[in-house]
């Protein structure tokens, strides 16, 4: 699981790409625990500015705490903070930072009001505003604008509080899972509309629970579980380590080295007769266990759609943990 | 400064266009009011100084701004914070105070013309005639007093959750308007209830109304007590937004 780790996505290093881009975000060993449940661990964390980042990982891996600690709406028990260059707090207090984040229940609007209200009372938060017709351009809010707040549809509301995040024109914005409400094509516009302002040299976060999502929306992406940073990398790594297979077979006194050294293979495992090999050529592989007679039984090969490497990266096990018969 | 000014006005504006919450802050005082003015203690003096319909606007005035600020503050709020509205607006460079500030001062305004209503059908009904300062005095006094209430409400959606709050507040609007002798006068009551009205905001607000209008002015223990009141329930505002944000809010 650790083979599409990017040489290039150490997590002390800005990312993107370019010597001399600013950090926007910074994480150093942030810790907090609610009561029992460790939610962040010794989370480090860099994001250049103008970068796209997509958290990715379960429900419950930290994604969510980790853009609470960087709003300022959670004050970490552990580790240093820095949002464009201060604290979270001031960041946000000079209007430089929008967010989007989960509501649960609630459809984060104030009931009993037009949207087109709200949108002009967020603008008038902030000294610097976006013009009201640009934010409703943006967020392709146009005919919802007389609308009362509470009677939206779900994915209505989603574009609604898009544009009030991004209301007060800031340099940087978190999404928190901002499709949950939406369906397929909804997805797709709303997606366009974020890379949109994206290439405007904004720096977003985007958190997601969708592979297929985060590839396709950022420049890099962050797998957490656990409250830690599984994986880091951008897309493009993630997408090769993707098509990597899982091949399993049961050998007698099966050679580490040998087995290292076949087509296609990146990372080889070994438990008593238990083998399994990633490989990023699957076909190639096998044709070579073959040639060299190795002796094997119970051939199987898995893998890889994007859900199943995304369940290994997170997953509990090991490479070689479940499912080899000796 | 705009922006809290911007923000003051869509409070308001969103309070006095929702039909629940005028319905019931016009309604309640309103028609306690009418009922008890069929009450056989009309034309009655109480406390040896005060005609009864005067106690009886006065309470009603009490009562009317009391409602209002619950009904305004307590679940209304609780939902909202809820709701994640209130955590997108600290996303804003809108401080935590002014949040807070506003709220209050949203329910202060909405309490005003409660009071005016009050007073109007104690002219047209309830037989109390005053002198035009007296009004305005009397008006500026229970506004003013009407605080602690103000501030209660917000307390209230700081710290009950949403689905217990309507229950809460009801609760609360009979505790403090019954123990608080705004139906009924302290005087009649049974001595340990007399004394627990002392402890009550309700009575105290009420008593300086009473206070003016019958001559015995203003207890400065009234204004303590009431004082007390707004600076502790402010000061546990304070403390649950501190808890909140070291907690994080859901």
């Amino acid at each position: 699981m650790k083979t599409w780790n990017a040489p290039t996505g150490q997590e002390s290093q800005p990312a993107a790409p370019g010597s001399g881009v600013a950090t926007a975000l910074r994480f150093d060993g942030i810790t907090h625990r609610y009561g029992a449940h460790l939610a962040l661990d010794h989370l480090d964390l860099e994001v250049a500015c103008g970068e796209t980042l997509a958290l990715l990982g379960p429900n419950g891996a930290g994604k969510s705490t980790t853009i609470a600690v960087f709003l300022g709406l959670l004050r970490p028990q552990a580790g240093t903070v820095e949002v464009l260059g201060t604290t979270p707090r001031k960041a946000v207090a000079q209007g430089r930072v929008g967010a989007m984040l989960q509501t649960g229940s609630g459809s984060g609007l104030p009931p009993g009001v037009r949207v087109d209200a709200t949108l002009r009372l967020v603008r008038r938060l902030y000294r610097e505003p976006a013009p009201f017709d640009v934010t409703v351009e943006r967020a392709g809010i146009g005919p919802l604008l007389g609308r009362q707040t509470h009677r939206l549809s779900g994915g209505q509301a989603q574009r609604v509080r898009f544009a009030i995040a991004i209301a007060g024109d800031p340099e940087l914005v978190f999404l928190d899972e901002p499709t949950a409400a939406m369906d397929v094509q909804g997805r797709r516009a709303f997606w366009r509309m974020i890379r949109q302002f994206a290439d405007e040299g904004r720096t977003i976060v985007v958190a997601t629970h969708h592979l297929q999502e985060a590839d396709r929306i950022a420049d890099r992406v962050v797998v957490v579980n656990h409250g830690q940073v599984v994986a880091n990398g951008p897309g493009a790594t993630l997408k090769a380590a993707v098509a990597a297979r899982r091949v399993r077979f049961s050998c007698d006194h099966p050679d580490e080295r040998q087995l290292d050294e076949l087509e296609g293979v990146t990372d080889v495992e070994v438990q008593g007769r238990c083998v399994t090999l990633n490989s990023l050529d699957a076909d190639a592989t096998v044709r070579a266990i073959m040639r060299r007679s190795i002796s094997f039984c119970d051939l199987e090969v898995t893998g890889a759609g994007l859900e199943e490497a995304f369940v290994e990266l997170t997953g509990r096990g090991r490479l070689a943990d479940d499912r080899c018969e000796p | 400064m705009s922006e809290l000014l911007a923000f003051g006005r869509f409070e308001v504006g969103r309070l006095l266009r929702s039909w629940k919450f005028l319905i019931i802050t016009v309604g309640f005082p309103v028609i306690f009011y009418m009922l008890f003015l069929g009450d056989r203690r009309a034309g009655r003096v109480v406390d040896g100084t005060v005609p009864w319909r005067v106690y009886l606007m006065v309470s009603m005035c009490s009562f009317g701004a009391l409602v209002a600020a619950l009904t305004a503050g307590g679940a209304r709020l609780s939902t909202e914070r809820a709701s994640g509205w209130a955590r997108q607006l600290r996303l804003t460079p809108l401080p935590a105070w002014a949040y807070v500030a506003i709220k209050v001062t949203a329910i202060m305004l909405v309490i005003l013309p409660v009071l005016v209503l009050v007073e109007i059908v104690g002219t047209t009904f309830g037989g109390v005639s005053l002198g035009a300062s007296t009004w305005v005095e009397l008006t500026a006094l229970l506004w003013v007093t009407a605080l602690p209430f103000a501030v209660l409400g917000v307390f209230i959606g700081f710290m009950v959750h949403a689905e217990t709050a309507f229950p809460v507040v009801t609760a609360l609007m009979f505790v403090l308007g019954y123990f608080g002798g705004l139906f009924n006068p302290v005087s009649s009551m049974p001595r340990a209830l007399r004394d627990a009205a002392h402890v009550l905001p309700s009575f105290h607000d009420a008593a300086l109304g009473l206070g003016l209008l019958d001559g015995r002015g203003l207890d400065v223990a009234h204004w303590l007590v009431l004082a007390g009141y707004a600076a502790i329930l402010g000061l546990a505002i304070i403390v649950k937004h501190r808890i909140e944000e070291a907690r994080g809010l859901s």
